[in-house]
């Protein structure tokens, strides 16, 4: 049975599920075919981003010293759920968008950061030395980033914390075979992978 | 070519890092956008969500008090609140296979991994935007379609009720607008 209604949705019923056809109105009136000679919105984007450019290098150090707020608190409390989360938390953000900002070496480290902190089962036995040296290393990278070699210095300390961060997910993960396929899966961009 | 006039748009981003809103803002200013506001947490979201009656939610997902997830549950209620049709774009940094699934589950529109650009933002609203699907309520879900294509080697048995699997099409606005013209 079709029910339609102005404004309302229209649905339409099966035995045990409803197909509803929202009313898109306020959309449609968004779409259009594109004339000629329009500027590229996605070029216009992309040239507003730029002109915020100068202050990226602001903002990655104030997540270093997020960073380093959250290791402190690991360091002097422990790693507890709540100290756990705060550095997830911070890790993640220079995960998400540190490449934007263009630091690609940065969002590297802290997702292994990342990986270490929600893949261990326990967390007491995180060696607190391996959450130093991803933190360092952010830091560092941050820092250290008009070096000429920093694409090369920053591969290499990233491939050895990763190696090691693995490994040791590996064995503490070792009974848990569902997160151990999912440490070994490639990342899903988009859920047409699916 | 399709254009999307974003300033007939109404945006709400929800992220709970600054730097991260400011950079989606800057970047939907960009495409053309106005009317863009932001909130810091779930929370803060659901609340701007009823305020605001945004066109499209932007949403990270790790945030205090609750996530994106719960505020894409907490909005995909029928009759719960102004408009629980209303496209949701999660953008995060999860990019495992279980965590994208659970996006979909939860009745998320489109998922967006970060690092993003202005190009795969772009995609996205114009996605939501021009090719809208229909919403599909079960006892279990409520959200937009999750049968994108059709499968020819999928196995098993049909989930659905009433007739064998199938992609249920929407007319693209684009072509809409052109008949409009």
């Amino acid at each position: 049975m079709i029910e339609i209604k102005p404004n309302e949705p229209q649905v339409v019923s099966h035995a045990d599920y409803d197909v509803i056809t929202p009313d898109v109105s306020r959309l449609r009136k968004a779409v259009r075919p594109a004339e000629p000679g329009e500027a590229d919105q996605v070029e216009l984007a992309e040239t507003a981003l730029r002109r915020i450019s100068n202050d990226f290098i602001h903002w990655m150090r104030d997540e270093c010293g997020r960073l380093d707020a959250a290791r402190r608190a690991v360091q002097d409390q422990g790693l507890t759920a709540d100290t756990r989360q705060a550095l997830f938390l911070t890790a993640h953000d220079v995960k998400g968008y540190s490449e934007t900002l263009g630091y690609p070496e940065a969002r590297r480290v802290a997702e292994s950061l990342c990986r270490l902190l929600e893949y261990t089962p326990e967390l007491s036995r995180i060696p607190l030395l391996i959450v130093d040296q991803h933190v360092d290393a952010v830091c560092a990278i941050v820092r250290e980033h008009k070096r000429e070699d920093i694409t090369a210095v920053s591969a290499e300390l990233t491939g050895r914390l990763r190696q090691v961060t693995d490994e040791f997910l590996m064995i503490e993960n070792r009974d848990r075979p569902d997160i151990l396929a999912i440490l070994r899966s490639a990342p899903r961009t988009d859920w047409d992978l699916l | 070519m399709i254009r999307i006039d974003f300033n007939r748009l109404r945006f709400l981003v929800i992220d709970d890092n600054a730097h991260m809103r400011r950079i989606i803002r800057t970047l939907l200013h960009g495409f053309g956008a106005r009317e863009v506001h932001e909130a810091e947490d779930g929370a803060v979201g659901l609340d701007a969500f009823t305020h605001y009656t945004p066109d499209i939610v932007l949403t990270d997902w790790a945030m205090p008090i609750f996530d994106g997830l719960e505020l894409t549950q907490m909005i995909r209620q029928p009759n719960a609140n102004a408009n629980p049709f209303v496209p949701i774009i999660m953008i995060t940094g999860h990019t495992e296979k279980d965590r994208v699934t659970a996006a979909r589950d939860a009745g998320v529109t489109e998922f967006l991994a970060k690092p993003i650009s202005a190009k795969a933002l772009y995609q996205r609203v114009v996605n939501v935007v021009a090719n809208p699907r229909p919403f599909i309520k079960t006892k279990t879900y409520f959200g937009p379609d999750r049968r994108r294509n059709t499968n020819s080697n999928y196995v098993g048995p049909e989930r659905r009720k009433d007739g064998p699997a199938e992609v249920i099409r929407q007319q693209p606005l684009l072509e809409k607008a052109r008949r409009l013209a």
